[in-house]
């Protein structure tokens, strides 16, 4: 009941707004919009301690049931979502782009919110590819319609870059989890990951992980599937760009989590050496371009591609650890990056462009706050100790240099030593950052200050800035919620 | 054992409705001449009641189909028999006619030849609801024909040069694919020694490999007529011509009955094949066109520029999805294929009727239509969605993952890779054009576009909320269309 009411009402909202209440103004809009998402946000607190559930048909003739709930994986994912949904629908009172009427703007928010939560909970497999595809078409609205003003013509692409590459991916997807479900028998993702899926033979359980890697590879983003995002991210208006990495993301590696990781273990493991090899390569690709990026937003994108190899070289080490570590790092990155794209936007929309070539003054005279919470980010990003990001790769690193014992040592040892130099990468990138904007130039009496933070922004860079750091002084709050989840998929094994 | 066959009026009845309807034009014509203006309701009246008593046996069971015109025991066969899936696609082709008839009512207020329309529209249409029930050679063939005939006299009855164009390539293709369905049915008859189609018959002919092949043969020549009526590639070329050439109406005639209509035919024969005839041959057969006509179809759609067009390609690669699961040659295929067409059906009729409705000529026609129309932008944007297979139209989600399941439990691999780019290239070619729904509205068309939305009055806003309607129910609650089809 409870679970049912999280995912309707932002949908049910949401859906208001797109259609009947479009030419809502702009303030009762995001008011609606701005007190749907806190609703959400107390009943997701209200699920994630009562851990309530949902069963009912949905299409017998399928096997697939309308089957919503929660556990250790899907409590922390449950929450951040939620909590994005404020923070997104809070940034309105900074900034609503045009392109449209702000209600279809707030209502896209809440509708990829709710497709998110719906991802989150799904406890079917099939109902998760819906779910999964619920998002697609809000999302492409916001970047489509609402972002970038100044060059329609990128935009256009950029949504469109971004459908079509992750309808690729869910599409394959799809033919993996028909495989999957038609082979196994069941379409129920408990099931499935409680031995029926481990219990296919070998040649099946491979193909089923590649399908499904293969997938949501693109989805997640793995290097080289990673193109649609530093476009998408780019042009995209700071609240899609904040739901885009905090939220989309995630749904990448928590299908990877739930899906090939946990049901078809051993098709998994054999795959997971490319999977290695690929995120070791993005961790140090995306370090590279983002030493050389000129436009900030398109390096924090970049930065994001190699978070991401970080979870997924976690994930395919197969050890305890390493579930551990992604999971944790998937929190860390949307958290951090939600941080650094409302602080970046913020710029954006100050400054009209954050392109780095251009000589600005310094960041940490004229706007302190901002410079701070700016500092703030690029720390959490490189993973700096005491900070969120730290935990989450330091695990990541540590579970590639103790594997599973089924997975090839070597070739792992070999990806954690690239990690390693990939974070060296990350600390140098953030130093360039830092150099550039917070100490930039002397400050020039003429041109304009840069305004600093004030109302609702700063609450909402306040706030992710006390979790970044709460995450990183406290990890245990967040280990020991996935612990137990993780050693039950460890133990179906 | 008193009569030759058993004659039960109520299981007839979403054939003779129309049939009924047919009469009381004709007479009301000979009593009044020419000032039928009454036809046109007077038919939607009677399609849509013979819809009710059609969906009534959506609900029975598989096992337990309504049958009647049986011959005597021992033998027993019944020539009508109509389970649940039949049920429902034949209320599919009554309902989707009598969508037809609301756009060409509104479409000829004044036209002389109403009760021309209604005649042959309801003969079609009467036409598609037997082939659905048929199971004998004879039946199937004779209905099959009344279902397309009547439609080249539709074409050609606009009266433009192109409509004659668009109505001489229609019947030359049906004329063609006659043929190829009537020496197809002949082979089927040699390879069975059955008049009917019957698994048991076919299951004893796929033993022999002499009769095999003519089997293989008459399934060859079937499938191909039946392509012409549905569309696959490479039966497809009249397809775009005549959508273009017709009344709106008309189109919408050809591209959801008689669609619908076309695949209840293919229907009882794949039906057949189940179980009794395994083996690549079958898939090969139904794979080759259908892998061709999601391809073509959806490549050339991105292409085009006028509405009308881009659904025919559309349709053409809709075709294809429908074939997809029969590739299977299994029962799951079959009930995925039904669910397929029946949800084509109804995001083609809501698409249409909102072009009819706009009167838009080209995609920028429709620009910014979800501001200027709401009712209109929003109905043409979830049928775009629908036939993408994105939610929010999630029943076009349901029925892709319906339909690509069959191949993919059967391993048939290539048409899966297929369906995976069709659904991609499908999203470029749909999205693009809600792309322009979403756009800004140019301030000048907007005084021109009133004149159009005049032009098409209330029936076609009828269509529009009811399909729209149709859609929203059934992507909310998929079981209630694919529980109709077992």
């Amino acid at each position: 009941m409870v679970v049912s009411l999280l995912l309707a009402l932002p949908a049910a909202v949401g859906l208001w707004l797109v259609s009947g209440g479009r030419a809502l103004p702009v303030r009762p809009a995001r008011l609606l919009a701005a007190s749907t998402a806190g609703l959400t946000l107390a009943l997701a607190v209200l699920v994630a301690v009562t851990r309530p559930g949902v069963d009912r048909a949905w299409l017998p003739e399928l096997g697939v049931r309308w089957s919503f709930g929660v556990d250790g994986i899907s409590v922390p994912l449950v929450l951040l979502t939620a909590l994005m949904g404020v923070v997104v629908t809070a940034h309105a009172w900074v900034e609503v782009p045009r392109g449209g009427t702000p209600a279809t703007f707030l209502g896209c928010l809440l509708l990829v919110e709710a497709g998110a939560l719906a991802t989150f909970t799904a406890r079917d497999a099939v109902l998760f590819l819906v779910a999964f595809e619920v998002v697609l078409v809000p999302m492409w609205v916001l970047i489509g319609r609402y972002g970038d003003a100044r060059d329609p013509r990128a935009r256009t692409e950029a949504a469109q870059r971004f459908v079509l590459y992750t309808a690729v991916g869910s599409t394959t997807m799809l033919v993996g989890i028909l495989l999957l479900v038609l082979s196994a028998g069941t379409a129920d993702l408990r099931e499935l990951a409680g031995g029926a899926g481990a219990a296919l033979a070998p040649g099946t359980q491979l193909a089923v992980a590649a399908l499904l890697v293969a997938g949501l590879a693109v989805k997640v983003p793995v290097f080289p599937l990673h193109t649609w995002l530093p476009p998408a991210h780019t042009t995209a208006p700071t609240a899609g760009s904040v739901l885009l990495a905090a939220v989309l993301l995630k749904m990448g590696t928590y299908g990877l989590v739930r899906l090939p990781v946990a049901t078809v273990p051993d098709g998994f493991g054999r795959l997971a050496p490319v999977l290695a090899v690929a995120g070791a390569v993005g961790i140090v690709w995306g370090g590279l371009v983002c030493l050389v990026e000129r436009d900030l937003k398109r390096l924090v994108a970049y930065s994001s591609v190699a978070h991401m190899g970080f979870v997924v070289l976690a994930l395919a080490s197969g050890s305890q650890t390493g579930l551990q570590a992604a999971l944790y790092a998937n929190i860390a990155h949307g958290v951090v990056s939600a941080l650094l794209f409302v602080l970046v936007g913020g710029l954006k929309h100050r400054w009209g462009s954050v392109d780095l070539t251009v000589r600005r003054p310094a960041l940490r005279e004229t706007s302190p706050r901002l410079g701070f919470v700016l500092l703030l980010g690029l720390a959490g990003s490189l993973g700096l100790p005491g900070l969120a990001g730290f935990w989450g790769e330091l695990l990541a690193i540590y579970a590639a240099w103790r594997p599973a014992d089924d997975r090839p040592g070597a070739v792992l040892l070999s990806c954690a030593v690239v990690a390693a130099v990939g974070a060296a990468l990350a600390a140098a990138y953030a130093l360039r950052v830092a150099g550039l904007v917070w100490s930039g130039d002397r400050p020039d009496p003429e041109s304009p200050a840069t305004p600093d933070t004030v109302g609702v922004e700063r609450w909402v860079l306040g706030g992710l800035s006390a979790l970044v750091v709460l995450l990183g002084v406290a990890p245990m709050l967040l280990l020991s919620v996935t612990h137990d989840a993780v050693a039950a998929l460890g133990g179906a094994r | 054992m008193t009569s030759l066959v058993s004659v039960d009026a109520v299981v007839l009845a979403p054939a003779l409705a129309p049939v009924l309807g047919v009469v009381l034009v004709l007479v009301g014509d000979a009593v009044r001449p020419g000032r039928s203006r009454w036809a046109l309701p007077l038919a939607g009246v009677v399609l849509v009641a013979g819809a009710l008593v059609a969906l009534r046996g959506s609900l029975g069971s598989e096992l337990e189909p309504l049958r009647t015109l049986c011959l005597p025991a021992p033998d027993g066969a019944c020539l009508w028999t109509a389970g649940p899936r039949t049920s429902t696609l034949q209320a599919a082709v009554l309902l989707a006619s009598a969508a037809a008839l609301a756009l060409l009512h509104d479409g000829r207020a004044g036209r002389r030849d109403t009760a021309v329309t209604a005649t042959l529209l309801l003969a079609s249409a009467t036409g598609g609801v037997a082939v659905a029930a048929a199971r004998d050679l004879g039946s199937w063939l004779v209905a099959l024909e009344l279902a397309t005939v009547p439609v080249v006299a539709l074409v050609a009855l606009r009266g433009t040069r192109s409509a004659a164009h668009g109505a001489l390539s229609l019947l030359v293709t049906s004329l063609a694919s006659f043929a190829l369905l009537v020496l197809g049915a002949a082979l089927w008859l040699t390879a069975t020694a059955d008049a009917t189609f019957s698994s048991e018959a076919v299951a004893a002919a796929w033993a022999d490999p002499d009769r095999r092949r003519v089997l293989v043969l008459a399934v060859t020549l079937l499938v191909a007529g039946l392509g012409f009526k549905l569309s696959l590639v490479p039966f497809h070329a009249w397809t775009p011509q005549a959508y273009a050439a017709a009344d709106l109406g008309t189109t919408l005639f050809l591209a959801a009955a008689s669609k619908v209509s076309a695949v209840a035919a293919l229907l009882v024969v794949v039906s057949a094949l189940v179980g009794a005839a395994p083996g690549p041959a079958v898939a090969v057969l139904l794979g080759l066109p259908a892998v061709a006509s999601l391809l073509l179809g959806t490549v050339v759609a991105l292409r085009q520029d006028d509405p009308v067009r881009l659904l025919a390609w559309s349709t053409i690669a809709q075709a294809g999805w429908v074939v997809v699961p029969l590739t299977a040659v299994s029962a799951t295929g079959l009930r995925a294929a039904a669910a397929y067409v029946v949800t084509y059906a109804a995001a083609t009729t809501v698409a249409l009727a909102v072009v009819a409705r706009t009167g838009a000529r080209t995609l920028a026609g429709t620009r910014g239509l979800l501001r200027r129309d709401p009712l209109a932008g929003g109905a043409l944007g979830l049928a775009l969605l629908v036939l993408a297979g994105l939610p929010p139209g999630v029943i076009g989600l349901v029925v892709k993952v319906l339909a690509l399941s069959a191949p993919v439990a059967a391993g048939v691999w290539p048409v899966a890779a297929a369906g995976v780019v069709a659904v991609v290239l499908g999203l470029a070619v749909y999205l693009r054009w809600v792309a322009v729904l979403l756009a800004r509205p140019e301030p000048a068309d907007g005084p021109g576009e009133e004149a159009g939305d005049t032009a098409h009055g209330r029936s076609t806003r009828v269509v529009v909320v009811a399909g729209t309607v149709v859609l929203v129910l059934v992507s909310a609650l998929p079981q209630l269309l694919v529980g109709g089809l077992s």
